[in-house]
């Protein structure tokens, strides 16, 4: 009987024994951090489904699976059966499948067993930190009964090391082992195994090398978005201004507290949403961290006072008046035919201006009906700290690269607490340079041209890149 | 009922800025979407229209843009009639005659030539000009005060509410626009009032002026202005002897007598003022108001492409989805806290003897090593598991006594080969008591960890027999 459900696209069931990380393969391998990596032996009951898809269609799909519990009780009944040659080994599994399907004893081998049986490449995991042990072998023995191409994985979980008493024994058993650590891994390692699993068969070449080819410009996009949130964020918060009308004539030490107060909050929570927007672009969505939050305290915010009159700015209002000055002085060049050589409106333009300008404050305390015409506004920012957006982006950066780098199979908390690495490593000199004209233009609240924004993201995606390598 | 997108106009621009603020949807529902509308991939207008007409239902209605645009209207069409009168008024004001003093041609000239011009030259430098130079001119134009007024209608919040989303450039090129209509209302206001004036009376017009300017000059000045029309309607243009005849001079009397001789000859000027005023002042203006209509569609065009989140849509439907998730929710395993109900110290039972020393997945050597190393014996010393067969184990479990000390590994969480050797060592009645003892690898001198303790523990716990006992050896 020949494998009659193979699909189309390679599948791996990833098993082994239990505890022996799976399951954190798995989330490292398919970049889920919702799956549940346990100490308890079981954590994985059911076999679980990780395609690949690119807009629906499968590349691969990987398998975690339980682990073997009574692996000794599924050899025996295989050796029990009539002698067959190898090419019908797989046949008896397929038997044992059927026979023992409702069988609750057989419950976690069968559910190992089926994507295997149904075409799944063998991913062996074993725990190469602990000594290796023949009890193993009964596990090894049927899935070569299996007849599928194999692989084993060589997962660091301690801090010793026995690989090479493992690599001995498993090199009897499969064509290829690998070391990966799902906790440390990278981008790179992770591109590494997949070359590795397209070795298994000739089939699987191809397809697996499409997937490394979408899992590349999957990285590619990640780095770009996370560049277009980190400039966005950058953009936002070095050219935030805060306004709220005061009371009085002058803004009073508690209304300028509350006010800055105000300001700082806006400005942390940018933070904040820029670093949930990057962890999820990054597909790390059940992230726990330990930071150090955003402090504006000393940087030494910029605060002005401003007033306005129905709307108007002191600048709209001087022009206001130049050119109804202006008009008027028109209305006499006119009367003279053009004579005056438009002296009137010059002279009227500039008294209206002057007036106007003069005028001004005392404009605030004309009462109409009771109401002042005008009311005072006290503005917070942009912020003028020469310092403070490369601590911005040094924050920045170092988050992004922390969570790009970090592996799906880590639960463990992540820490960002490291202040020297965020303002020292990241931004040199050099790049500073690139970056403050940019800076300059935001802090004065004009506009930054199409290319030196080009610029500026080369330069800051330049230093991502680096410490994402 | 849905409003349909077929073309980008303002309202589908002021529902798609809406819209974005607050759904882009996930670049899986995105790329389905554009996958499904595969030939206008490459066409982002068309795309972005139909992916607006399916999804205007989100929008949250802040505000209503049918009703904003209605105001709009109403508001320009209110300036407009305004900008017609204030033409007509002007037109009325600069063409009085009270038979007394004839019309200066030259104020005409000055309202219906020099200042559309003027202003046109404006409204280049305007539209060539950006951020602060351009506010600045803004400042300079009649039209940027007379719409502070807004402020005092019903629509003033939903007005600055959009003003604030409109891209600059797309809000120069409305002002520059709604300028150019107003200017055109003008200058027909102006044209109106002249035709009025020259249907309705007898009027006179001369020239007059201080500077050394003769009637020669100033007619070759008047044939060059005619440039554009002189060769179509070469009969609006005034004759030299016209020029002359109504050349004014501020010291002679009233209306002297060569003035009153020619009187009919002096009305023919209306033909070339009215010429004037129509190319320069409607047909030129109306060219800048269609320029600035075509451009304001670009501008519209490249703002709605230019909507925060459109470049994110536009990734989306053209970028791949990929996914690496499980279709299905995982179930989470329920994992009971620990009791410790099973576990005994070493210490108390290190001085009994064992009837049986059993080793799970060890070898007899390794067996052997351990009893060395903890000094332990024992009358019967069996090792199971691994290799061995079940028929071996068996007679094991069943062969074993009083109190058996059982060896596992400690990093090797209990699968449930070993939960059926340990039930058919419970089953045995002659086993008085089953002691587990972890042990970790011989290089760390066999000890364990807390974590590796509480595993066997939770598994010993579950099988609620009162037999079987973890040994806490460290």
């Amino acid at each position: 009987m020949q494998n009659s459900v193979e699909s189309k696209y390679p599948k791996f069931a990833v098993v082994g024994h239990p505890n022996k990380g799976k399951s954190s393969i798995v989330s490292s391998l398919s970049l889920d951090d919702s799956i549940q990596i346990g100490d308890t032996p079981g954590t994985t009951q059911v076999k679980r489904g990780f395609p690949l898809k690119v807009d629906g269609k499968i590349i691969y799909e990987l398998f975690d699976t339980p682990g073997f519990q009574r692996a000794r009780r599924v050899l025996a009944w295989l050796n029990k059966q009539e002698p067959v040659s190898a090419d019908k080994r797989a046949d008896v599994v397929r038997a044992f499948i059927f026979e023992h399907k409702e069988d609750e004893r057989f419950r976690d081998e069968i559910e190992l067993l089926e994507p295997i049986m149904e075409g799944a490449g063998i991913i062996y995991v074993v725990d190469a930190s602990k000594p290796y042990g023949s009890e193993y072998e009964v596990e090894m023995e049927i899935l070569r009964w299996c007849g599928q191409p194999s692989m084993a994985i060589l997962n660091l979980i301690g801090e010793d090391d026995y690989r090479e008493q493992w690599k001995s024994a498993l090199g009897h058993y499969f064509r290829m082992v690998r070391t990966f650590n799902p906790l440390t891994t990278t981008f790179y390692d992770h591109i590494s195994l997949l070359e590795s699993i397209s070795q298994l068969k000739e089939e699987w070449t191809e397809p697996i090398k499409e997937a490394i080819s979408v899992l590349e410009g999957l990285q590619q996009q990640k780095i770009e978005q996370t560049l277009n949130a980190i400039v966005l964020n950058m953009k936002k918060t070095l050219s935030f201004v805060y306004k709220e009308s005061i009371k009085g004539q002058k803004a009073t030490p508690e209304e300028e507290v509350v006010l800055k107060e105000k300001y700082q909050k806006k400005i942390i929570n940018y933070e904040k949403r820029q670093r949930k927007s990057i962890e999820e672009i990054w597909n790390h969505k059940s992230i726990e961290k330990v930071e150090d939050s955003l402090r504006l305290d000393g940087v030494g915010l910029f605060s002005k006072e401003s007033a306005s009159i129905f709307g108007l700015s002191e600048k709209e209002l001087i022009v206001t008046g130049a050119s109804a000055g202006a008009m008027g002085g028109l209305g006499i060049d006119l009367l003279f035919g053009g004579s005056s050589l438009f002296l009137g409106s010059i002279i009227g333009g500039a008294v209206g201006g002057i007036g106007a300008k003069f005028g001004f404050n005392n404009l605030y305390e004309v009462k109409l009906l009771g109401q002042k015409l005008g009311k005072r506004e006290l503005t917070i920012g942009p912020m003028q700290n020469l310092n403070f957006p490369y601590i911005l982006l040094g924050r920045a950066l170092y988050h992004s690269s922390m969570v790009a780098k970090r592996s799906h199979a880590l639960r463990e908390s992540l820490k960002l607490d490291d202040k020297n690495f965020y303002t020292e490593q990241i931004i040199d000199s050099e790049m500073r340079k690139k970056l403050e004209k940019v800076h300059v233009l935001l802090r004065k609240g004009d506009t930054v041209s199409e290319e030196l924004w080009m610029a500026y993201k080369e330069s800051i995606l330049k230093s991502f890149k680096t410490l994402l390598s | 009922m849905q409003t349909k997108y077929h073309k980008i106009t303002f309202k589908s621009y002021f529902d798609f800025l809406q819209l974005l603020q607050s759904y882009v949807g996930t670049h899986e529902e995105n790329r389905i979407f554009a996958l499904k509308q595969e030939p206008l991939l490459n066409k982002p207008k068309e795309i972005l229209l139909l992916w607006l007409n399916t999804h205007a239902f989100r929008a949250p209605k802040v505000v209503d843009s049918e009703k904003f645009l209605s105001y709009m209207g109403i508001a320009t069409n209110f300036l407009g009639l305004f900008a017609l009168i204030v033409g007509f008024i002007t037109g009325m004001g600069l063409l009085s005659y009270s038979g007394q003093e004839p019309i200066n041609i030259i104020y005409y000239l000055f309202f219906a030539m020099m200042l559309p011009l003027s202003s046109m030259l404006f409204s280049l430098f305007s539209a060539m000009s950006k951020g602060r130079l351009f506010e600045f001119l803004t400042l300079l134009s009649p039209l940027y005060w007379i719409e502070k007024l807004f402020s005092f209608f019903s629509f003033k919040e939903q007005f600055d509410l959009f003003k604030k989303s409109i891209a600059d450039n797309l809000q120069k090129w409305i002002f520059l626009n709604r300028l150019q209509l107003l200017s055109l209302l003008f200058s027909i206001g102006l044209f109106i009032a002249l035709i009025f004036i020259v249907v309705s009376q007898d009027i006179a017009f001369s020239w007059s002026t201080t500077l050394d300017v003769d009637a020669k000059s100033f007619h070759d000045f008047l044939v060059a202005l005619a440039l554009p029309w002189r060769e179509f309607f070469p009969s609006t243009i005034p004759s030299l002897e016209l020029v002359e005849i109504s050349q004014h001079y501020r010291l002679g009397v009233k209306l002297d007598h060569s003035m009153v001789e020619h009187a009919d000859k002096l009305g023919a000027w209306w033909r070339y003022l009215a010429m004037a005023t129509l190319f320069y002042a409607i047909v030129l203006r109306s060219l800048f108001y269609l320029f600035s209509l075509f451009k304001l569609q670009k501008v519209l065009e490249q703002e709605f492409l230019n909507l925060d989140g459109v470049t994110r849509l536009l990734r989306e439907f053209r970028t791949p989805f990929v996914s690496t998730k499980a279709p299905e929710k995982e179930k989470h395993l329920d994992i009971k806290e620990e009791q410790k109900t099973h576990v005994k110290e070493l210490i108390d039972t290190i001085d009994d003897n064992y009837h049986n020393i059993v080793g799970w997945n060890f070898t007899s050597d390794e067996i052997l090593l351990i009893n060395d190393s903890k000094k332990l014996n024992a009358s019967s010393i069996n090792s199971v598991g691994g290799n061995h067969t079940f028929e071996e184990d068996e007679s094991v479990a069943q062969e074993a006594k009083e109190r058996v000390l059982l060896y596992v590994k400690s990093w090797e969480p209990p699968t449930m080969d070993f939960i059926d050797f340990l039930e058919e060592l419970i089953a045995n009645k002659r086993v008085e008591e089953i002691e587990v003892l972890l042990l970790g690898t011989l290089e760390r001198g066999y000890s364990y960890s807390e974590k590796e303790l509480a595993i066997w523990n939770r598994k010993i716990e579950g099988l609620g027999s009162r037999k079987v006992w973890v040994i806490d050896a460290k």
